[in-house]
């Protein structure tokens, strides 16, 4: 798995790699094109385009028969059923290209979290680190060393809560830069990134995770940890990020969600793709 | 009249936030005014309860070279206050140029004369007129609306008709802020978001820490099980639900079993604290409803872990990116200073003094809160100094007033609970405040050009607070007040002893006299007119004559009739005789409600030692300008009408001052 995120995250990173230095919104209009044109592709030689066309007409012709003949109940009436009808069967020819756009979306959905889902530190700034360990091992006759590069401080000794077997500490951000903190427990050693304010556009991995599939596929932003390793689970707890839009606060997925649709309706007409 | 305690009275006296949350519709941008430039400026430093005394003292010694510059360019004077010299009294005359009677802010509590019920001076709360019930749901049907009291217009209401530009910061008793497109947000009257003026609440497993009724906050005993403790933050009364229950949101802290560490754990919230640690400001949401919340922000301190747990939280404040009540115009002006410099201290008077007067708080981490407090001030003071080029600018710093209150005992040898040790660690702090506002003064002159005027004020000066005075006790034992029982004497708030039919006088408020005149008061006694005006004569000179067993001196200076001392409309809402304390000498704590305890005076053993509601003649204020000033005695009023000469304004109706240029 590890070796598909690397590659996976690599296509990202050379993606937005011109736009690192520049307000996160244009990374997002970008990456949210490339999406309108993915998804154009796949719904171009995925979908049964003649079906929808004729589909899409048949509704059209219904809704007119609506405005012609408003005043025969029985006319209107059957119009909205068959309205209702080949509106099922458009759901039909369009479930085809979702299927087989639901996973790499998946994909990039949790790419772009990395990007977009979370806040990098400020200089100043403190921070939980939450380490997860293994059910075998005894909280409190482990020791955990941690030691941190010279921009990060480690405030506090370690707070270890039984109830859901985690270990805390926390992290003060002194200087800019990606940071190392490395951590020690029964002879493995860790090493986890730190960010702190870089530039506008940042690729965040919040968790470094055990080796296991669906861990690894939601968490893809670092190595993972080899699987018989007494620590479950590295977080940062970075502060959720959102995109600032006259003031108003709206979560990335939103955005990148209305952006793709603009896009994809804006540019169906140039890729004669019926959708 | 119903029973209702002295909590439950200030509590429904301020409570509306669920409720106005549906009232308070959000703006994409921030309006301005369509100003002009001036020619002249004015900046005004509201500097509250800086004495002239400890001024002159220390600009003597050279450690407020400000100060002493600002003097020597133009002029200082003692400023003379109100009667009584109450904050919200001495700033209503500063904003209005009027006094009480024009007004209508005669202190910091009114009277209901028909019930003899206590109200807050500043502010009428008015709930829905409408709601729909749907089961356990109450739903308005329209917002609750919160009123300003005082009367008379703004100066800064004054200027913008005549398109001069203001901004006006924490002006108190300007809540909610009078009707405008200025830009001003409230001060002093703002209440946190419970609807109290001050609430905090301390969380602590050590059991003779805990008592029921503290006023100002609430003490709750904890238990640690498996190194976690599980709590509850209350929070705004829910309207939107029928029985009208207290909401509030679970928090759980959880301790390390040996290190001194712990998490604490509330909503979205997750922070550590090291004992002895701030945890900076907590947004949080009380849900009332699916579709209804009210936001807060509030700051941690962690006290202590071991061998006791001890978790203060402090008062809820009003989030200023998501106000559930009005705090600001226009409203987003709030809005734009969060964005900026992120949550910031939107209660009245943030200072929690009622923690430090609990043994809540000691007295370095009060000044800890209250140094958060001063380098918000501080920032927010740059950033609109920084902005400042035409009109108004007010700004306003109440550290000044709340570390006096707290840490005159240190700088009083004759305070009942002077510590030498503590008075050596401490001692400097009020002298330390005036240097910082000096330093303040500093940037506000780098700002001054020639034709800038600027103005240092304050609202009166500080005295000690030895001995309280418990004017009912003295009404009643002189035969003007009657009680039911004799023996619940000093038991209950709000008059509940008092035998009305046989009572001519009674005392609320922290300075308010009225006499229990038939057709005015519910249950009068004495005939207005000849009769009365008899009695108010008697009784001032009563007062006047009266002597402390204790140490020979007068406790009441001087006390005011007041239609001897107070112009204009509101004439009839006011108190008969306001009572002018002598130096050391204030109104006891349990006086202001209606309380009537057994003994006429008391020691003060509070923190709180430093006070100014006495009368105005023993706490001036100061005045300090770079212009010279023409009137030998000025007084707060007096200003209002020279901000609006230096515009080139005639003072309006109804406002009694001269311009002191």
């Amino acid at each position: 798995m590890w070796v598909f995120n690397s590659i996976f995250g690599k296509i990202f990173e050379i993606v937005f790699f011109p736009f690192k230095s520049m307000t996160p919104w244009i990374g997002m209009i970008f990456i949210s094109f490339l999406t309108a044109l993915l998804m154009l592709c796949v719904f171009r030689f995925t979908s049964h385009q003649q079906g929808i066309k004729q589909v899409k007409n048949k509704i059209k012709a219904h809704l007119l028969e609506i405005r012609l003949f408003k005043d025969s109940l029985n006319v209107s009436l059957r119009a909205q059923g068959n309205i209702l009808r080949y509106n099922l069967k458009y759901i039909g020819y369009s479930i085809k290209p979702l299927m087989v756009m639901i996973i790499p979306l998946i994909l990039i959905l949790i790419q772009l979290n990395l990007w977009f889902g979370h806040q990098s530190l400020t200089p100043g700034q403190e921070v939980i680190l939450k380490v997860e360990v293994d059910e075998d091992l005894s909280l409190l006759d482990t020791e955990f060393l941690i030691e941190s590069s010279s921009g990060l401080v480690i405030e506090t000794p370690p707070l270890r809560i039984e109830e859901t077997r985690e270990v805390n500490w926390k992290l003060f951000a002194k200087e800019t830069g990606i940071h190392e903190l490395s951590m020690t427990v029964n002879g493995h050693r860790i090493v986890k990134k730190v960010a702190v304010a870089q530039k506008s556009l940042n690729k965040i991995s919040p968790v470094k995770v055990r080796r296991n599939f669906i861990d690894e596929l939601f968490h893809p932003g670092e190595a993972p940890l080899p699987a018989n390793h007494p620590i479950k689970s590295l977080e940062i707890k970075y502060p959720s990020n959102y995109m600032s839009l006259f003031g108003w606060r709206i979560h990335w997925l939103i955005v990148y969600f209305a952006l793709s649709i603009i896009f994809g309706f804006a540019l169906k007409g140039v890729f004669k793709v019926e959708i | 009249m119903n029973r209702v305690n002295r909590r439950d009275f200030i509590k429904f006296a301020l409570s509306s936030g669920a409720l106005l949350t549906l009232g308070s519709g959000s703006e994409l941008v921030t309006k301005t005014l369509g100003k002009s430039d001036t020619h002249k400026k004015v900046l005004i430093l509201g500097l509250d309860g800086m004495d002239p005394h400890l001024l002159q003292i220390w600009m003597k010694q050279g450690k407020l070279p400000s100060f002493q510059k600002l003097w020597n360019q133009g002029d200082f004077r003692r400023l003379r206050t109100s009667t009584p010299p109450q904050s919200p009294v001495a700033w209503s005359n500063f904003i209005t140029g009027m006094n009480p009677g024009g007004h209508g802010i005669f202190d910091f509590i009114h009277r209901d004369p028909e019930s003899y019920m206590p109200k807050f001076s500043g502010a009428e709360i008015k709930e829905a007129d409408k709601t729909i019930r749907i089961g356990n749901l109450v739903l308005p049907l329209s917002g609750g609306e919160v009123k300003l009291s005082r009367k008379g217009r703004a100066f800064w209401q004054i200027l913008e008709d005549h398109d001069i530009p203001a901004t006006v910061f924490k002006m108190p008793g300007n809540y909610p802020p009078a009707p405008t497109k200025q830009r001003t947000i409230s001060g002093m009257g703002t209440p946190d978001l419970l609807g109290f003026l001050s609430h905090f609440n301390y969380y602590t497993t050590e059991f003779a820490e805990v008592k029921e009724d503290i006023g100002g906050g609430e003490i709750h005993e904890v238990y640690i099980a498996e190194n976690t403790v599980e709590a509850s933050l209350p929070g705004p009364v829910n309207t939107f639900k029928k029985d009208r229950p207290d909401s509030s949101i679970d928090f759980k802290v959880h301790i390390d079993p040996f290190n001194p560490v712990a998490k604490i754990v509330i909503q979205d919230n997750e922070f550590i604290l090291k004992p002895g640690e701030w945890s900076g400001w907590k947004r949080i949401r009380f849900k009332m409803i699916p579709t209804q919340s009210v936001n807060g922000i509030c700051m941690f301190y962690l006290k202590q872990i071991r061998p006791e747990f001890k978790l203060y939280i402090s008062p809820i404040n009003i989030d200023p990116a998501a106000p559930a009540l009005p705090i600001s115009t226009p409203s987003n002006y709030s809005k734009e200073l969060e964005k900026r410099f992120g949550p910031f201290f939107t209660k009245g008077l943030p200072a929690d003094t009622k923690a430090l007067d609990n043994n809540v708080l000691d007295d370095g981490e009060f000044l800890e809160q209250d140094d958060f407090i001063l380098n918000e001030r501080l920032e927010m003071f740059e950033h609109e100094l920084s902005r400042f080029d035409s009109g108004l600018l007010f700004y306003y710093v109440s550290s000044t007033d709340q570390r006096q209150h707290m840490f005159w005992r240190h700088i009083d040898k004759k305070n009942p609970i002077y510590d030498p040790n503590q008075a050596k660690k401490y001692g400097n702090t009020i002298e330390n405040i005036y240097r910082e506002m000096d330093r303040m003064l500093a940037k506000a002159m780098e700002k001054t050009d020639k034709d800038t005027v600027l103005i240092a004020m304050s609202d009166h000066g500080f005295s000690p607070f030895h001995r309280s005075f418990n004017p009912n006790t003295w009404l009643y034992e002189n035969g003007y007040h009657a009680l039911i029982n004799k023996w619940r004497q000093g038991r209950e708030d709000l008059f509940m002893n008092t035998d009305w039919s046989k009572t001519k006088a009674y005392a609320l408020g922290l300075n308010g006299l009225y006499i229990n005149q038939k057709g005015r008061e519910g249950e009068g006694t004495v005939n207005p007119g000849v009769e009365k005006e008899a009695l108010v004569r008697e009784i001032i000179q009563n007062l006047e004559s009266f002597r402390d067993p204790q140490t020979g001196e007068n406790p009441v200076l001087k006390a005011y009739a007041t239609k001897d001392v107070y112009q204009g409309s509101q004439m009839d809402k006011a108190p008969d005789i306001i009572i002018g304390y002598n130096q050391g000498y204030r109104v006891s704590w349990s006086a202001p409600l209606g309380r009537i305890p057994k003994n006429i005076l008391e020691d003060n053993r509070e923190k709180w030692s430093g006070d100014h509601c006495m009368a105005p003649e023993v706490v001036p204020g100061i005045l300090v300008t770079n212009q010279k000033i023409n009137i030998d005695s000025p007084a707060l009023f007096d200003l209002t009408p020279t901000i609006l000469q230096i515009f080139n304004i005639k003072k309006t109706e109804g406002m009694i001052g001269k311009s002191i240029f």
